[in-house]
């Protein structure tokens, strides 16, 4: 029916002869952009926040339109509670979580949640453990009683965990075959020197070796208490039906008090410029990151930040890296940077990779647009496309109801006002090009980043010259 | 317009009937049920499916080439895909993702083995630039020299990337060139390096001016948006394209393989990897639910076989899987593991078909196969959660199928098999003769590399 109509319409613009083509519409991109709806984060009345008696906070999203249900415990400390000689801690007993709770052992655990169709998982991540069980809303019962067995009640099997230990290491060695997990880990670990952040939340080797059940049962008995803690669940439920399921399971946990988030990593890291070559004699392609210190989660210089790392090389095809090493070099198929967020400031990575003989090439420009960043940073033009593209990709990112719950337990977890995510474009938008020029001096330093570059140090060593100290490392 | 409140109410219906175990297939509303098929008189079909509840729009353009088309130059319809995003006569290189991705949209495509696929999910106020800009570069595109050297540069990269650098592109790489030795589904996606070094600017457009015609392409334009005007608006772009000849097809077909292939492939890795796989039949065959459930059976979660016997209890492996991959012309099940550092591969593989072996000899528990079946109920229903889902869903159908397959049709089908059905097709398909082995091992022959101190 539409298809007639449209040739309808079709044939009278015709009828009406050469004429028309001056009235042709323009194309979209000869016009100025339409006004973006700024939709509400969530529908009216979807959102139920409670606390239960032990201080577990309780946030349920109402969502109808299918019969799905997501149910999340957030514990907001993670494997930054750890020592570095303690790596891999916190992150082992996450795993052990799922080997085992309650009634079940590890085998009837796995069965239980593959009968329903559920998908489980319990990760540590730097500042939170997070255990998430997803399945269809009519099992919402099943799915929350065995969230709540390996949140409150995890078996720490002693065979279990030495299965998981060598899982781990074994693991550990795997991850080396791929560059890119090795570029990331040495980059970690010359930027952060004797602070946690060196090393992998999953630990290393050596730490992970002296990993056994008595130190999950401890992390576990240390980190999982309610106060702090949220629980979310997600889908086609009924609020007042959650809260009372949730008071039932989650009632009787007893309070306790939070544990020390951990240390801060030093306000200057590295001190100086560092280079590292990890030797891969077999690869053709050079891995390369360049990176320092950034800032934490909490930051006031967030927004301004993030839109400043969207020109840099935070967007995608769109970026100043991209343009150069990609559009107008070749040299790459894909390059990036970020601020990694956590309570204490993360790291600020910028990420590439090039075939061995372009190695300085590709490092010269990366460097170079670093610091023309720093030198000319995005003035009100570029800081004009940046702010429409953060609002409009802010409500691409929150298309799913999960992903709305995800990041309004994040702002729970670092103590964010609860309606960061309401006021979040208006902040965007009132961000000026004198905030970004600040932001620039203050949080981007190429002249001293780590520079660590993965592949065959024979081939890439002798590019190296005038940089400064290179250090070559097997891996 | 969609309505997924009855949506719910139907698949909670049809769950509690599964759930007892009623063999009738249950009728489900399926929001795809209401997209609309808009065919244009140069054969250009739109399908649309308006979804106000969600804030994104995905447009996806599907075009039925892939590298099964290519003869000569393989990695062609992957360098071309790149091309696209080039230049064409009123938008410069790269413009066309600049223009979308300021205003929050993500744009990219990607290549397979039947298709290409170029898609932009944006904001709704977004979707007519977008239109104008796909247009604009289906009906303008200008492949000059200066912008194909720099981009084959680009692809080799992501070559470098994907498959020399990485140790299971290389372990693909050799396996699927071992499986047919005919038909084009034997060469990477990305094609051959020397191939790529050498595509032309010619061969670039007379690959685009054969397959690049609105006869060839399926729209899916799923989310936020209306349809009303935006079929109005493609009608009065893409509606002006010329449609070709008839497009060409390769006419290869696989000669019958007698007998067990293997091969070894040397990269410096601390973890060996296995990969096997069998012929089996292209897509649309009546046997590919009861393959998908054995699939599931042995790789899907943490009680599937393949993860207790080959991770949990013997502690040789880091993963195991199987799955049915299905090709327009052909099939294949894939089996991979990648084995713990210091573990001899052989004993992965003994442990591997015995679990095939296993499949075959005797049915699975009633249990197993009720539990695979929910598995790949629940994952149909989670597929239906975003726009890009959703449309990339439609285009997949119709560019495969003619038509959208209703999803209780693929319930009804994975509902209605049989413990007997999954012994059949592992009997019928993962059959030794059939089979290609690939290792990849490092160069010593198994000792991993000496680990450094933690890294």
């Amino acid at each position: 029916m539409i298809r007639a109509d449209l040739r309808a319409a079709v044939a009278l613009v015709a009828a009406l002869g050469l004429g028309c083509s001056l009235f042709a519409p323009k194309p979209a991109w000869e016009l100025p952009a339409p006004p973006a709806a700024d939709r509400p984060i969530a529908r009216d009345g979807a959102l139920t926040r409670a606390e239960l008696p032990n201080g577990l906070r309780v946030l349920v999203h109402e969502d109808h339109r299918l019969p799905r249900v997501s149910i999340g415990l957030t514990i907001p400390r993670g494997s930054a509670v750890e020592s570095p000689a303690q790596a891999g801690g916190v992150s082992f007993m996450a795993e052990l979580l799922e080997r085992g709770a309650g009634k079940r052992d590890a085998l009837a655990f796995a069965e239980a949640v593959d009968e329903l169709g559920a998908n489980f998982g319990a990760n540590a991540e730097w500042d939170t453990v997070a255990l998430a069980i997803s399945g269809l809303s009519r099992d919402f019962g099943a799915l929350l009683d065995l969230l709540a067995d390996a949140a409150l009640r995890p078996r720490f099997d002693a065979r279990e965990a030495q299965r998981a230990r060598a899982a781990l290491l074994a693991s550990l060695e795997h991850a080396k075959d791929h560059p890119a997990t090795l570029a990331s880990w040495y980059a970690n670990r010359v930027v952060y020197g004797a602070h946690r952040f060196a090393l992998p939340v999953a630990g290393t080797p050596e730490t992970a070796a002296r990993l056994d059940a008595k130190t999950a049962r401890a992390y576990h008995a240390k980190l999982f208490v309610p106060t702090g803690a949220t629980v979310s669940v997600t889908g086609d439920i009924d609020a007042q039906a959650v809260i009372a399921a949730l008071r039932d399971r989650f009632g009787a946990w007893p309070k306790g008090a939070l544990v020390d988030p951990g240390p801060p990593p030093p306000a200057r890291a590295p001190a100086q410029r560092a280079i590292t070559v990890v030797d891969r004699p077999d690869l053709g392609q050079t891995r390369i990151v360049v990176g320092h210190e950034g800032i934490a989660r909490t930051d006031d210089d967030r927004i301004a930040v993030a839109l400043f790392n969207v020109v840099v090389g935070g967007s995608g095809f769109s970026s100043r890296l991209m343009n150069a090493l990609r559009a107008q070099e070749g040299l790459t198929y894909g390059v990036s940077s970020s601020y990694s967020l956590r309570r204490v400031p993360g790291p600020f990575f910028a990420a590439t990779f090039t075939r061995v003989e372009k190695t300085r090439a590709a490092l010269d420009i990366l460097l170079a647009e670093l610091e023309r960043a720093r030198k000319e940073p995005p003035g009100e033009k570029e800081l004009s496309w940046a702010r429409t593209l953060a609002t409009g990709s802010f409500s691409m990112e929150l298309e799913t109801s999960d992903a709305v719950t995800a990041a309004l337990v994040d702002l729970d977890v670092y103590g964010l006002p609860e309606d960061s995510l309401d006021t979040y474009r208006t902040r965007v938008r009132a961000v000026t090009p004198a905030d970004i020029t600040a932001v620039a001096q203050a949080h981007l330093h190429p002249e001293r980043a780590a520079i660590v570059l993965v592949g065959p140090a024979k081939l890439i060593v002798p590019q190296l010259d005038g940089l400064g100290h290179v250090e070559v490392v097997k891996p | 317009m969609p309505n997924r409140r009855l949506l719910r109410a139907a698949v909670s219906l049809a769950c509690a009937m599964w759930a007892i175990g009623s063999g009738a297939a249950s009728a489900l509303d399926d929001p795809a049920a209401r997209a609309k098929v808009t065919t244009l008189d140069n054969g250009l079909v739109v399908l649309t499916l308006e979804d106000p509840s969600t804030p994104v729009v995905s447009f996806q353009m599907w075009v039925k080439v892939g590298s099964r088309d290519e003869a000569g130059y393989t990695g062609l319809a992957h360098l071309f895909e790149h091309m696209m995003f080039n230049g064409s006569k009123h938008i410069g290189p790269e413009q066309h993702a600049d223009l979308i991705s300021a205003r929050g949209g993500e744009v990219n495509a990607f290549t397979a083995n039947d298709q290409t696929v170029y898609f932009d999910d944006a904001t709704r106020e977004t979707l007519p630039l977008i239109i104008d800009l796909e247009y604009e570069r289906v009906a303008n595109l200008d492949i000059s020299a200066k912008t194909l050297d720099r981009e084959r540069q680009v692809v080799l990269e992501e070559r470098r990337l994907r498959s020399e650098d990485q140790p299971s592109g290389r372990l693909y790489d050799a396996l699927f060139s071992l499986v047919w030795q005919a038909l084009p589904y034997r060469t990477p996606v990305i094609g051959w390096r020397s191939d790529v070094e050498k595509a032309t600017v010619e061969v670039c457009r007379k690959f685009f001016s054969t397959y690049y015609a609105p006869n060839n392409i399926v729209v899916a334009i799923a989310g936020d948006f209306d349809s009303a005007d935006a079929l109005a608006r493609i009608e009065r772009t893409f509606g002006k394209l010329p449609p070709s000849q008839p497009i060409p097809r390769n006419p290869t077909e696989e000669p019958e393989q007698r007998g067990e292939r293997r091969a070894i492939v040397h990269f410096d890795v601390n973890s060996p990897l296995l990969a096997a796989a069998w012929h089996a039949p292209a897509t649309g065959n009546p046997d590919a639910e009861a393959l998908d459930v054995l699939s599931t059976i042995l790789s899907d979660g943490r009680s599937s076989r393949l993860y207790q016997s080959l991770v949990h209890d013997a502690e040789i492996a880091l993963s195991a899987s199987g799955a049915y991959w299905e090709f327009n012309d052909t099939g294949a099940f894939v089996a991979v593991a990648s084995a713990r550092p210091g573990v001899n591969l052989a004993e992965v593989e003994r442990r591997f078909f015995a679990e095939i072996e296993r499949v075959r000899r005797e049915p699975v528990r009633e249990a197993e196969l009720e539990k695979a079946k929910r598995q790949l109920e629940v994952g149909l229903v989670n597929g239906l959660e975003t726009s890009h889902a959703l449309a990339g869903r439609l285009g997949q159908d119709f560019t495969t199928f003619g038509r959208i397959r209703p999803l209780d049709e693929r319930l009804a089908k994975i509902r209605s098999v049989t413990a007997a059905d999954v012994q059949r097709v592992a009997r019928t398909y993962l059959v030794e003769d059939q089979r290609s082995v690939v290792h990849l091992l490092p160069p010593s022959g198994g000792a991993p590399r000496k680990a450094g101190g933690g890294a």
